[in-house]
C-alpha cells in the first residue's frame, strides 16, 4: 500500500499505520486503539478546546474516544482518520452545549470590567495597545458569554467558521451539513453575536446616563 | 447614547475571535489515556448481545412493514381488478375463512 502521510499534526504520521492499527482492533486486539488515542490525543484536545469550556476539554475529548471507538467499523478508510476524528470531535461538542442548554444554566451578566473592555478595545489604536487587551482576561469571559446566548448549532458554525478560521465547505464537512445550510447558520449566529454586543452596549450607557 | 458603529463591531469581533483562538488546549496524559481505555474496553465487552437484538429488533421491523406494504398492495390491486366494493370483500373473505375445513391429522 502507498504510504499518504497526515502532516497537521505536529510529527507526520503515515496514514496507512492508522489503517493497520484500526484493522488491528477491529479484530479484537482492543488495547491497539490506545496507539490511536497517543496520536491524536492533542488534536482533539486543540478541537475540543475551541468549542468548550477549559474545565470540560479532558472529559469532552474522553467521550471523543469513546464514540471514535464504538463507530470505528464505519470508518471507510477514503480520508485520513485525523478528518474522520476531527468531524467526530466536533460533533461530540455540539452534543455537549445541546445537553448543556437542556439544563438551562445560568448565564453570568456582563460587569463594569467588561465595559471597559469594550471601550479600551475601541480606543486601542495602535496594535500592540490591540493586543493587550485580547490577552486580558475579560476578552475571554466576553467571548464565553456572547457565545453561551446562542443555540448549540449557531454557537458552533459561528466557533468554525469565523473564530477557528474552517471555510464554509471544511465546516459542512465536519458537522455534515450541507454548504448553504451552513452559510445561512453562520450569517444568522454572527447578526445575533452584533446584536448582542450592540445591545450589551447600550445597555452599559443607559446605566451610565441614569 | 453613542451607538456602535459597523467598524467599532467589527473591531470588537476581531479581538473576540483572536481572544478566543489564543486559548492553550490542556495536556492529556497517560492517566488520561488509561482511563479512556477503561472505558473502550467496557464498551467492547458490553455491545455484541444489545447490537445482536437491536439487529433482530431492526429486522423484524423490516420486515413487518414489508409484509403490511405487501398486504396494502394485495388488497388494493384486489378492489380494483374485481370492482366490489370493501363490505362485499370483506363478507366473502369472512365467508371463505368461516366454511374453510379445520385441518384435522
Amino acid at each position: 500500500m502507498q504510504a499518504t502521510w497526515s502532516t497537521r499534526l505536529g510529527v507526520q504520521t503515515p496514514v496507512s499505520d492508522d489503517l493497520e492499527i484500526i484493522h488491528r482492533v477491529l479484530q479484537g486486539e482492543i488495547d491497539c486503539f490506545a496507539e490511536l488515542i497517543a496520536r491524536y490525543r492533542q488534536h482533539v484536545a486543540r478541537i475540543v478546546t475551541r468549542h468548550v469550556p477549559g474545565d470540560r476539554v479532558a472529559e469532552v475529548a474522553h467521550d471523543v474516544f469513546v464514540r471514535a471507538y464504538g463507530g470505528l467499523a464505519g470508518f471507510a478508510g477514503q480520508a485520513p482518520f485525523e478528518h474522520w476524528l476531527s468531524s467526530i470531535a466536533v460533533r461530540t461538542c455540539y452534543h455537549f452545549w445541546r445537553a448543556m442548554r437542556r439544563q438551562e444554566l445560568p448565564v453570568s451578566a456582563l460587569t463594569e470590567e467588561h465595559h471597559q473592555w469594550m471601550e479600551q478595545v475601541l480606543a486601542a489604536e495602535s496594535d500592540d495597545r490591540f493586543r493587550e487587551q485580547v490577552k486580558r482576561r475579560e476578552a475571554a469571559e466576553l467571548s464565553q458569554w456572547a457565545l453561551s446566548h446562542l443555540s448549540a448549532e449557531n454557537r458552533l458554525v459561528l466557533t468554525l467558521l469565523y473564530l477557528d478560521g474552517h471555510s464554509a465547505r471544511e465546516a459542512a464537512g465536519l458537522l455534515g451539513w450541507s454548504v448553504a445550510k451552513v452559510k445561512v447558520r453562520a450569517h444568522r449566529a454572527r447578526q445575533t453575536l452584533r446584536k448582542l454586543l450592540r445591545d450589551e452596549w447600550e445597555r452599559k450607557d443607559d446605566d451610565t446616563t441614569q | 447614547m453613542t451607538r456602535l458603529s459597523d467598524e467599532d463591531l467589527n473591531k470588537l469581533e476581531r479581538a473576540l475571535a483572536e481572544s478566543h483562538r489564543s486559548r492553550q488546549e490542556p495536556s492529556l496524559g497517560a492517566d488520561w489515556v488509561r482511563h479512556v481505555m477503561q472505558d473502550v474496553r467496557r464498551e467492547a465487552a458490553r455491545p455484541r448481545q444489545a447490537l445482536l437484538s437491536a439487529g433482530i429488533a431492526y429486522t423484524v421491523r423490516q420486515a413487518a412493514a414489508v409484509a403490511a406494504a405487501l398486504a396494502l398492495i394485495l388488497v388494493g390491486s384486489v378492489l380494483v381488478y374485481t370492482g366490489q366494493d370493501t363490505v362485499e370483500l370483506a363478507a366473502l373473505l369472512s365467508e371463505e375463512f368461516e366454511t374453510g375445513e379445520p385441518l384435522v391429522e
